[in-house]
């Protein structure tokens, strides 16, 4: 027995005020002077005595009323255990793992066959239900009776490529625990790998109704050997060859040798001998890849010769194409804004770019759409047509970046933009000898690598007046310096200074050449994602301009992961197993998305017992190590002893009214 | 109206007994003047033809020399009686629960009773008695006699334990001419003693009547709670009562006890008057009256 506020017991102390009452308080009779005694006798207090003993049970009936108060305060609760004849109504779940490591030498098949011989072992009416769990529960059953459907629920439970999660199968339990309101018991059958622990224990807690009964279908650790890690482009725009770092690990394994093979759309590219420690870790490096144009698959595999063969193969993709055009509009006179930008992109490390240089007087018939953005460095003016076609271009999609300098002095408007230019700004001798970036917006895609501009001296800079557009980076005196404005699906970047060495010092400062590599990856939309993703992450499939196309995606069998409807709706796609996802967008974006298997999946080691124990004993509350003879319950005994002082309390004013009856009749 | 100065409480208030006394008889009296059933006077009462052996000096001579014939006359006779009152001063008497308590009461009581006789112009004696005789006034007609009477009542005060015997024995040696003994007590005492005791005064041609004082107390006693009951008049008995005892077999008791005394001394040929003391004395003195009628 316990108490939830214990420290209401203090009112125990109460009881002292019925013992003075009754007890400590003598009884004085009043010396009352009476005329004579010859009428009253000796056995009158033998009514005395009863009448103290009448009091004795008031006085106990007080007493007890006071402890009773005190008791209900407290709130006392009993640890009930639970019995199995109380655990009426229990649903057996057959919990079946089958993630990625379940493949290994038939586990899958020998949980199955036990998970066959509990449902044969089931009483007649007992209910159950079949989920199999990876990173998420699937439910296979109705909470059934049915023994065949419960079987054909187990004989479909299908080897997945997802990742074990433990947090996920408890929080599952408890949800379908609480949803049918009755006691679970769960038999879990899995490998119990500790890498499907989770972090946080209490992750892994379980409701009091649910029994847990774990059946490991491993005991130790089994060796096994994986390509944990594939190091890839994701695009390349040029046919020189590519390098691809591959990592290798065991998991529990002796220092051997092991063979690793990099393979292109099937053909085996090179092949190389690694040595790979006891249980460590070994890198191979492959510099022969020659990527054809197109979306190619790649794929690197080792000859593990392991129990688990389904992690031996990392997959990645890797995209063959011409590098994209950027118009870059200069003023005829001065070429070396175009140096500094073309320098800068190349030592970006950026190929995917190809800058056509033109004059403003070039301009009047270019076709934008070939162009993945422009760059319209201090020009004075341009052809209006151009200006035209130029915001027109921004409105379905393209990108402009304007730099402003001594030609836009005496324009009242950016071009395109058509912001407001409220002035120039100078550094003279007098005052400040030169402005610097004071504050910059890191979330911006421009400035999110290298945010320092701290050196970078800025002498002349033109005021444009924001507006609503977004104010990425100012000078020290808050000029706007560097301002993106939405327009139409488009962007326009302006740079308030120029790119010649001449109104400022950025273009010979290190910080300048991330800055123009993300801003052409921003503005020409490149995505650089990782060559290869894992089971059970996500990708975006279309914006919002892309409402209501349809997109194709097929998994690596070659099937439509969406039917029509979903096609045309869906805004994202888990992948949920290994190898290449093909995704067709409408606008021609076609992209090969490599998927892998989480390689913590690898690690075949299994939990620790004393881990289960913890783990079943969530549920009951018995302390780790020990043996769990029954699950306890608090049942609190609150109402209860609520009903005895209201029992109490009546017998009190009864016998209390019973006493004072007779002064009632008293003159 | 005047009724009410009879009450105990008021009563109390007033200073002196004859004052007292006088209130209640004249307005006792006033209140009789109503009542057509009460009321005496010196009234022819019949003739009667003479036989041998009559007393001559009752013939009615104007009547034999009319008709020749001898005839007696008789009248309701005007006589002067004697008033003893035997008033019990033992401590048990100064027992009150309200404001007048017993020994009070019987002063009012023996003081109106004295008035009224002496009003009546009939001799008047006061007997105080406890164990003893503690003080005595012959009854006498004479001038000042009231005052003595008041004087030895009002001296009167709580003596020790009641003894009837040998007060009685005692007091019957004073008593040499027949009248009303009015006995004023609470009679804590078994009842055929008491007959026993006061018997005698009776059988001597005295008119008794015991007037027997209680308080409403003791009559129905409402204790709220154990009493530790004290013994007045014997202060070392000491006894715890409870409410319900007292409720019950108390009453039972006193009840018992008070038609003892009542039948006995009915037996005996005696008047029994219960007089609660809460009540006005009115009572008191219509029960004496209706004895004094029957002396006439």
């Amino acid at each position: 027995m316990g108490f939830v506020a214990p420290w209401f017991l203090a009112g125990l102390a109460a009881v002292g005020l019925p013992v003075w009452l009754h007890l400590l308080r003598k009884h004085k009779a009043t010396p009352v002077p009476f005329s004579s005694l010859m009428f009253f006798e000796r056995r009158t207090q033998s009514s005395i005595k009863h009448r103290r003993l009448r009091y004795l049970i008031l006085f106990a009936l007080r007493s007890l009323l006071f402890v009773l108060l005190a008791l209900a305060f407290a709130h006392p609760y009993l640890q009930r255990r639970l019995l199995p004849v109380s655990r009426s109504g229990e649903v057996t779940v057959f919990a079946i793992d089958n993630s990625l490591s379940m493949r290994a030498a038939g586990l899958l098949d020998r949980a199955r066959q036990m998970a066959k011989a509990e449902v044969s072992g089931l009483h007649p009416g007992q209910r159950a239900q079949v989920i199999e769990f990876a990173s998420r529960i699937e439910v296979l059953s109705e909470v059934t009776d049915d023994r065949a459907a419960l079987n054909a629920a187990l004989d479909a439970v299908a080897a997945s490529d997802g990742r074990t999660s433990f947090a996920e199968l408890s929080r599952s339990l408890r949800s379908i625990a609480q949803s049918l309101h009755l006691p679970l018991r769960v038999l879990l059958y899995s490998d119990m790998q500790q890498s499907g622990m989770p972090a946080n224990f209490s992750d892994l807690r379980l409701n009091a109704d649910i029994r847990l009964e774990p059946h490991p279908l491993v005991s130790k650790q089994t060796p096994n050997f994986t390509v944990e890690n594939v190091v890839a482009p994701r695009r390349v725009y040029s046919g020189a060859k590519t390098r691809v770092l591959a990592t290798i690990a065991g998991f529990g394994t002796a220092k051997t040798v092991r063979n690793a093979t990099l393979a292109l759309n099937g053909r085996v590219i090179e092949s190389k001998a690694v040595e790979v420690p006891e249980s460590g870790r070994a890198a191979v490096e492959f510099n022969s890849l020659e990527v054809p144009y197109g979306r190619n698959q790649g794929a690197v595999k080792i000859d593990s010769a392991d129990a688990l063969a389904a992690d031996d193969t990392f997959y990645f993709s890797v995209e063959r194409a011409d590098p994209r055009h950027a118009l870059f509009v200069h003023d005829a006179a001065n070429a070396r804004d175009l140096l500094y930008f073309k320098a800068a992109l190349e030592a970006s490390g950026q190929s995917a770019f190809a800058i056509d240089p033109a004059s403003a007087d070039q301009t009047a018939n270019v076709a934008l759409s070939q162009y993945a953005f422009v760059v319209i460095s201090d020009v004075g003016s341009l052809p209006e047509s151009f200006e035209k076609n130029l915001r027109a271009y921004v409105r379905d999609g393209g990108a402009v970046l304007l730099a402003l300098g001594r030609s836009s002095m005496g324009r009242a408007k950016v071009p395109v933009a058509d912001l407001a230019i409220r002035g120039t700004r100078y550094a003279g001798r007098e005052g400040d000898l030169f402005q610097s970036a004071a504050a910059l917006d890191p979330s911006h895609p421009s400035i999110q690598q290298n945010n320092r501009w701290d050196d970078v001296k800025f002498y002349q800079a033109i005021r444009v007046d924001p507006g609503s557009a977004r104010t990425v980076a100012r000078l020290t005196d808050e000029t706007p310096l560097l301002v993106d404005e939405q327009l139409g699906a488009g962007h326009i970047l302006i740079f308030a200074s120029t790119f010649d060495n001449v109104a400022n010092d950025f273009p010979v400062h290190a910080s300048f050449v991330p800055f123009i590599g993300q801003t052409a990856n921003y503005l020409g939309r490149l995505d650089a994602g990782p060559p290869a993703v894992t089971v059970g992450s996500f990708e975006e499939l279309r914006d919002a301009r892309e409402k209501g196309t349809a997109i194709d995606v097929l998994d690596p069998r070659g099937e439509r992961v969406f039917s029509l409807a979903e096609a045309a709706t869906a805004q994202n796609i888990q992948f949920t197993m290994d190898g290449f996802y093909d995704i067709r967008r409408p606008n021609g974006r076609n992209e090969l998305v490599a998927v892998n298997a989480d390689r913590r999946e690898s690690d075949l080691s299994p939990a620790a017992p004393e881990t289960l124990r913890l783990w079943q004993n969530t549920a009951s509350g018995v302390a780790a190590g020990g043996q769990a003879a029954g699950e306890q319950k608090p049942q609190s005994l609150w109402w209860y002893v609520m009903l005895a002082v209201l029992a109490c309390a009546i017998a009190e004013s009864l016998l209390g009214n019973r006493h004072l009856s007779v002064d009632k009749e008293a003159p | 109206m005047l009724q009410r100065f009879l009450d105990p409480a008021t009563l109390n208030s007033i200073a002196g007994l004859d004052l007292i006394a006088k209130t209640v008889v004249d307005g006792f009296v006033a209140g009789l003047h109503r009542s057509p059933d009460f009321g005496f006077s010196q009234e022819f009462a019949e003739y009667r033809a003479y036989t041998q052996g009559d007393d001559l000096r009752h013939v009615d001579w104007n009547v034999f020399a009319r008709t020749d014939r001898c005839y007696l006359k008789r009248y309701r006779g005007e006589t002067n009686t004697q008033l003893l009152v035997l008033l019990d001063t033992s401590a048990s008497m100064g027992y009150g629960s309200h404001t007048v308590n017993k020994l009070d009461y019987a002063r009012f009581l023996a003081a109106s009773l004295c008035y009224l006789a002496n009003v009546q112009r009939d001799a008047a004696g006061l007997i105080v008695f406890d164990e003893d005789v503690t003080n005595y006034v012959a009854p006498s007609t004479r001038q000042g006699q009231l005052f003595r009477l008041l004087h030895a009542i009002e001296q009167a005060q709580t003596g020790t334990r009641t003894d009837f015997t040998k007060p009685f024995v005692h007091f019957q040696n004073f008593l040499r001419r027949r009248g009303i003994v009015v006995v004023v007590s609470d009679f804590y005492e078994d009842p055929a003693l008491i007959v026993k005791t006061v018997e005698p005064l009776r059988f001597r041609g005295n008119e008794v009547i015991l007037f027997h004082l209680l308080d409403p107390q003791e009559i129905a006693p409402g204790f709220r709670e154990p009493v530790l009951l004290v013994d007045m008049e014997n202060s070392g008995a000491a006894m715890e009562v409870s409410p319900e005892y007292a409720r019950h077999e108390y009453r039972t008791k006193i009840d018992a006890h008070i038609e003892a005394l009542r039948s006995q001394a009915r037996g005996a040929g005696m008047d029994y008057f219960l007089v609660d003391t809460s009540r006005p004395l009115d009572e008191g003195l219509r029960e004496y009256l209706s004895v004094r009628r029957g002396m006439l």
